[in-house]
C-alpha cells in the first residue's frame, strides 16, 4: 500500500553555537551572525521515519517548511537524504508568526500538496523550543495527532500503532490514517547524506509557494494571525562567586563533604561511624 | 466581573502531578496582582478522581470542574481537549495554565488551537503587568535568551510550565464549588485515536525532583563505571544521580528521565555537585536554582566555573574515587 | 579567468562528509592513533555514503563524481583522522588503474564491491630496493604456460591487507635494456601471495602498512591491466595524479585542523589577564598557519579541477603535494609551539597532526621527487 508521507522541517541556527548567541545592546535584537543554519536535528528523525516507511510500503515523501528563501539549501539536504519532493512556503506575509499562525500556514501548504497518509514533525525546534507546532498543525488539519512518539510499532491497512513517552513510562495508541506524529530523538538514527543522494537531489522538484499560491485567510497569517506577541528579551544572569578550592585533592574532597553537611546533607564518613561504637580509630 | 484563573489539574493513574500544586500556588500570586476579585479553578478529568478534589481544595481552589468517567480513564487528547474547550467557551476564563509534562505539552497547544488563542510554552516565570495582562518569560536558544510573551487580545491567556519551575507553596484550604461535567456522550472506542495502554515504572531510589542533593555527571566522567559511582554515592547520602544529554547519548546513564536541562528536568536541590560538566547554558538553566553548587572539571577554562559557588580543577574520576572512599 | 568557487553540490557534499566525520570519526581518532587500529568497519558505511567509489561512474556502482569531490571527502576525513584518510585514499589509488585502464570484465568484476566498501583495495609498487626509483624495482613477472608467475617483495604498502591488490612487477626489458613493468590485479589469498611484517609507524597510524611477499604467485592473463610493459605509464599515472592528489588533500585536512585547534586554543588560553590571541607573536603564528592552509587548499583544488576537466595535472599535483606536505609539517609544529606545554600532551590532537604530516612527506612521492618533477617541467616549459 503506497503511502503519501509529509515531513515538516524547520531550518534553525546550529545548536552547537547557542552559548555564543547574545543580544545586541543597541538594537535589542538577537545576534546570530556566523552561526550556520541546519535542519532542526529532531526533524531529521521525522525524515528518517518517512524514508523507512517508504522503503517498506512504497510511496512518496514530501518535505515542507515555512521559512525565509535561503531554506532552499536545507530542503535540498532533505532531498539528498532521500525525500522525493520539497515545498518552501515563503512570503513576507508569513513573517512574525507564532505557533498558531505557523501551523495554520503549514496546514494550508499541506492542503495544496493534496492527499496524505502520515505527517511527521519533530517534537520541538532547537531554537524556539515551544514544542507546539505539531499538535496545532494536527488541529488545523482536523486529523488525529500525537506528540512525543518514540516508537512506530505497526501499520495495518488504515491504522497505525505507536508509543509515546510519558514521565516514567509510555502509552500505546492505535491511530487511524491520515494522522500526524511529533517524533522524538529516540525514534531512530537519521541517516547521513550520501554522494549519490546529493546528485539525485539536484533534479528533484522543489517548489516555492507564497501567499498567493495558497488559499488562505490573510488575518490568520504572520504577525496578524499570532495571538501571542513578543515583548522584551534579555539574557539571564546565572553567575555565582566561583571560589577556587585548591590544595591536595584529598583535602579538597574533605572540604566538599564539609560544605555538603553545612548545606544540610547527612553524610556518614569513617570518622563519624567510628563514634557509633565498635572499632578503633 | 470576576477574574478567572484556571489550572488544568493533571493526574495520571488517579494521582495528581506535583506540577498542579505548583501552578495553583502561582495562581494565588497572580490573583493577588490582579485588580478585583479572582476565582481560581481547577479542571480535573479522569476515572476515580473525585477524591483528588480534597487536595485541590487544600491548595486554594474556589471552583473545581470534574469530568469523572470510565471513558476518561486513559488520557486521550481528543476527548480531553474537547471537554476542556467546551468548558472554556462556556465559562470564559482569563488565564489557563497547563503543566508542561508530556501530556500537558500536547494538551495545552491542542486546546489553544481549538480556542484560537495563544499559549506561552515552557515558561520560567509568569507575572501580571500594569495593564493587568499576563506576561510569561519563555526561554529560547537553549535558555541563553529569555523573552517575554503576552497574549493581549485572545482569551484565555494560556501558558505551560515545566514541573519544578515554580515552588509548591503552603496549603491554603478553601471550600470550592464542585461542578460535574457531562460525560455521558463520551465514546472513546469510536475515536480515530485510541489509547490502548499505559505502562509506568517508578524509578528506583529518591526521585530526582525530590532529592536534597544531586550528583550530576557530564561528558567528562568518561565512562559508564563513573555513572555507576555517581548512583552509588547518591544512594549513600539519600540523594539522586543526574546527567547531561551527552551522558545519556553515550549510554552511560539510563535515559532522559535523569537528564537535567532545558529539554530535561529542572531541579532545585539543597546541594548540587557536577562532575565533568562544561556548563552549557541549556544544562545550567535546569539547575540554576540549586542551593549550593560545586563543580569539578579538569579544564580550568570551563564555563561551568562561572556559575558555581565552589570550583575544583581536577579529574572528575579522581574526585569520585576519593568521595567513594570517604563517604559510607 | 573565473574566480574559484565550489558548486552547490560540492558544498553539500562537504557538509555531509563533515557531519559524518564529526559524528563517527572525531570521537575515535585519538584512540585509533594510539592503538594503531584501522577502522575497517567504517568502509561499508563509507560505501553507503558513496565515498569509497566517489570518482567511479554509476554504472560500476560508484557515485559518478570527480576528483574535486574526492579531495573534499579526503580533506574532511583527514581533518580528524589522517590515518583513516590515507587508508581511503589508497583504496581509491588501487581502483584508479582498474577504472582507467582495465577491461570491461575487470571493471565489472572488481569495481562494484570496491565501491560498496565491502572489499578493500590497495596499490603495491614500493620495494626494499627503492620507492623513488620506480622503474628500478626488482619483483619479476614471467609468462609461463599462459599464466604470469610473480616473485618478489613489496614494502611500506598501505592497505597491505587489501582484498584486491593492484601490483607492479618487472615483466621484461625494452630494446635499451630498461625495465618494463606490468600491472596485475591479485586477490588476497592467492597461493604464494602473503602479508609480511606490519610496520609500526610514527604517523598516519590507523592505516595498516606492511610488506607483501610474492612467492611463485600465479596470476591469470585476465588479471593483467592494460598491456604487458604498460605498467610504467599506468603505475606512474596512478601515483602521480591519484596518490599525490590524495596525500595533498590529507595535508590540507591536517592544515585546517591546525587552524581550528590553534584558534580555539588562542581564544581560550588566558595569560597575563587576557587570551593569548591578543598577543602579536601568537597572531603572527596564526597568520602563518592560515596562509599555509589557504595556499595548500587552492593548489589542491586547482589541480583537481584541471584533472576533472581532463587537462594534464601531474605537475600541478607535484607542486600541490610538495607545498601542502611541507606546510603541514611547518604549521603543525607552529601550532604545537603556540599551545606551549599543552601542545605536547596527547589529549590534544596537535601532536598527532605533526606526526601525520611528517609521515605524509614520504607517502605518494617524497618532496625530493616532487621537486625533480617540478624542476623538470619548469626547465622545459618556461623560456628564459
Amino acid at each position: 500500500m503506497a503511502l503519501n508521507i509529509i515531513v515538516c522541517i524547520k531550518p534553525v541556527p546550529d545548536p552547537q553555537y547557542y552559548d555564543k548567541v547574545s543580544i545586541d545592546p543597541q538594537t535589542k535584537r538577537i545576534t546570530r551572525e556566523g552561526i550556520p543554519t541546519i535542519i532542526n536535528p529532531v526533524d531529521k528523525n521525522g525524515i528518517e521515519a518517512a524514508l523507512q516507511l517508504k522503503k517498506t510500503y512504497g510511496g512518496k515523501v514530501t518535505v515542507i517548511t515555512m521559512a525565509p528563501p535561503n531554506a532552499v539549501e536545507n530542503l535540498r539536504e532533505a532531498l539528498a537524504m532521500g525525500a522525493d519532493e520539497a515545498v518552501l512556503l515563503s512570503d513576507r506575509a508569513f513573517g512574525g508568526a507564532d505557533t498558531l499562525a505557523t501551523s495554520y500556514t503549514l496546514a494550508k501548504g499541506i492542503e495544496k500538496i493534496g492527499e496524505f497518509d502520515v505527517i511527521f514533525c519533530g517534537v520541538e525546534s532547537a531554537d524556539g523550543a515551544t514544542a507546539q507546532v505539531a499538535s496545532q498543525l494536527g488541529e488545523w488539519l482536523g486529523i488525529p495527532h500525537l506528540w512525543n512518539v518514540f516508537s512506530l510499532e505497526n501499520l495495518e491497512e488504515k491504522t497505525m500503532r505507536v508509543k509515546t513517552k510519558i514521565e516514567n513510562g509510555s502509552m500505546e495508541w492505535e491511530v487511524n490514517l491520515p494522522c500526524l506524529f511529533g517524533v522524538a530523538r529516540q525514534l531512530n538514527k537519521p541517516r547521513f547524506i550520501s554522494a549519490m543522494g546529493i546528485i539525485k537531489a539536484k533534479n528533484k522538484p522543489l517548489a516555492t509557494w507564497g501567499k498567493n499560491d495558497l488559499i488562505v485567510e490573510d488575518a490568520r497569517l504572520g504577525l496578524t494571525g499570532s495571538p501571542t506577541k513578543a515583548g522584551e528579551i534579555y539574557t539571564p544572569d546565572l553567575r555565582r562567586k566561583g571560589e577556587l578550592l585548591s590544595g591536595p585533592l584529598d583535602e579538597i574532597v574533605d572540604t566538599v563533604i564539609e560544605k555538603l553537611r553545612t548545606a544540610g546533607i547527612t553524610i556518614r564518613t569513617a570518622s563519624t561511624s567510628c563514634s557509633a561504637g565498635e572499632g578503633g580509630a | 466581573m470576576k477574574n478567572k484563573i484556571w489550572v488544568y489539574a493533571e493526574q495520571v493513574e488517579s494521582a495528581l502531578d506535583r506540577v498542579t500544586l505548583e501552578l495553583l500556588t502561582k495562581a494565588r500570586d497572580l490573583a493577588k496582582a490582579l485588580k478585583g476579585d479572582t476565582e481560581i479553578a481547577a479542571v480535573l478529568l479522569g476515572k476515580n478522581v473525585k477524591r483528588l478534589c480534597e487536595t485541590l481544595a487544600d491548595y486554594g481552589t474556589d471552583v473545581i470542574y470534574v469530568g469523572e468517567s470510565d471513558a476518561l480513564e486513559l488520557y486521550n487528547p481528543i476527548l480531553y481537549s474537547r471537554l476542556i474547550t467546551d468548558l472554556v467557551k462556556q465559562e470564559d476564563p482569563d488565564i489557563l495554565l497547563f503543566g508542561a509534562t508530556a501530556i500537558g505539552s500536547e494538551l495545552g497547544p491542542t486546546v489553544a488551537a481549538q480556542l484560537k488563542t495563544g499559549v506561552a510554552a515552557h515558561c520560567v516565570d509568569i507575572r501580571i503587568n500594569e495593564k493587568g495582562l499576563m506576561v510569561a518569560s519563555v526561554p529560547s536558544f537553549g535558555g541563553k535568551i529569555l523573552g517575554e510573551i503576552l497574549c493581549p487580545d485572545n482569551r484565555p491567556q494560556m501558558a505551560s510550565v515545566k514541573p519544578g519551575i515554580f515552588l509548591q507553596g503552603e496549603k491554603e484550604p478553601r471550600e470550592p464549588a464542585i461542578h460535574w461535567l457531562d460525560t455521558t456522550e463520551l465514546q472513546p472506542e469510536k475515536l480515530s485515536l485510541k489509547a490502548i495502554r499505559i505502562e509506568r515504572k517508578a524509578p528506583a531510589g529518591v526521585p530526582l525532583d525530590k532529592a536534597d542533593v544531586v550528583f550530576c555527571g557530564g561528558y567528562g566522567i568518561g565512562a559508564k563505571e563513573n555513572w555507576d559511582k555517581l548512583e552509588t554515592l547518591a544512594s549513600r547520602v539519600g540523594g539522586a544521580a543526574a546527567s547531561t544529554r551527552p551522558v545519556v547519548d553515550e549510554g552511560w546513564a539510563p535515559g532522559e528521565e535523569v537528564m537535567v536541562g532545558t529539554s530535561g528536568k529542572s531541579i532545585r536541590p539543597k546541594a548540587y555537585v557536577g562532575f565533568g560538566i562544561s556548563g552549557a547554558t541549556h544544562h545550567v538553566c535546569g539547575m540554576k536554582d540549586s542551593g549550593l553548587v560545586i563543580s569539578v572539571n579538569k579544564d580550568d577554562k570551563a564555563p561551568v566555573f562561572e556559575v558555581s559557588d565552589f570550583n575544583i580543577v581536577a579529574d572528575a574520576t579522581k574526585v569520585l574515587d576519593l568521595l567513594m572512599e570517604k563517604i559510607q | 579567468m573565473q574566480f574559484f568557487q565550489f558548486t552547490e553540490e560540492q558544498d553539500m557534499l562537504r557538509k555531509a562528509v563533515r557531519e559524518f566525520a564529526e559524528a563517527e570519526i572525531a570521537p575515535k581518532a585519538a584512540e585509533w592513533d594510539e592503538k594503531d587500529y584501522c577502522p575497517m568497519e567504517l568502509f561499508p558505511i563509507m560505501g553507503e555514503l558513496g565515498l569509497t567509489g566517489i570518482f567511479v561512474p554509476e554504472e560500476y556502482g560508484g557515485s559518478g563524481m570527480g576528483y574535486v569531490e574526492r579531495a573534499i571527502c579526503l580533506e574532511e576525513i583527514a581533518r580528524y583522522s589522517a590515518g583513516l584518510a590515507i587508508a581511503l585514499m589508497t583504496h581509491h589509488l588501487g581502483m584508479a588503474p582498474i577504472l582507467d585502464h582495465g577491461t570491461e570484465e575487470q571493471k565489472a568484476k572488481y569495481l562494484p564491491e570496491l565501491c560498496a566498501g565491502t572489499k578493500l583495495c590497495g596499490l603495491a609498487t614500493t620495494e626494499p630496493g627503492g620507492g623513488s626509483d620506480y622503474t628500478g624495482q626488482k619483483s619479476t613477472a614471467e609468462l609461463v604456460d599462459g599464466q604470469w608467475v610473480l616473485n618478489g617483495r613489496k614494502c611500506f604498502i598501505t592497505n597491505y591487507q587489501a582484498d584486491v591488490c593492484v601490483l607492479t612487477a618487472v615483466s621484461g626489458q625494452d630494446e635499451k635494456g630498461r625495465n618494463q613493468l606490468s600491472v596485475y590485479i591479485i586477490d588476497k589469498g592467492t597461493c604464494g601471495f602473503s602479508m609480511g611484517r606490519h610496520e609500526n609507524k610514527l604517523g598516519l597510524r590507523g592505516s595498516n602498512t606492511g610488506d607483501l611477499i610474492l612467492n611463485d604467485v600465479k596470476v591469470p592473463q585476465e588479471n593483467l591491466i592494460g598491456k604487458a610493459g604498460g605498467g610504467n605509464k599506468i603505475g606512474m599515472a596512478a601515483i602521480g595524479e591519484v596518490g599525490r592528489a590524495g596525500m595533498t588533500a590529507i595535508c590540507v585536512g591536517i592544515l585546517r585542523g591546525c587552524v581550528e585547534e590553534g584558534v580555539k586554543f588562542a581564544n581560550e588560553r588566558i595569560l597575563y589577564g587576557k587570551p593569548i590571541a591578543k598577543l602579536q607573536s601568537i597572531q603572527f603564528d596564526i597568520a602563518g598557519i592560515r596562509t599555509d592552509y589557504e595556499a595548500a587548499k587552492l593548489l589542491l583544488y586547482s589541480a583537481s579541477g584541471k584533472k576533472d576537466a581532463k587537462l594534464p595535472a601531474t605537475t600541478d599535483y607535484a607542486i600541490a603535494k610538495y607545498f601542502a606536505s611541507e606546510a603541514a609539517v611547518r604549521s603543525a609544529k607552529k601550532t604545537m609551539e603556540l599551545m606551549g606545554g599543552y601542545g605536547v600532551i596527547n589529549e590534544y590532537p596537535v601532536g598527532r597532526f605533526l606526526r601525520d604530516a611528517l609521515a605524509s612527506i614520504p607517502s605518494g612521492g617524497t618532496s625530493h621527487i616532487q621537486k625533480l618533477i617540478i624542476a623538470g617541467s619548469t626547465l622545459s616549459d618556461f623560456k628564459a
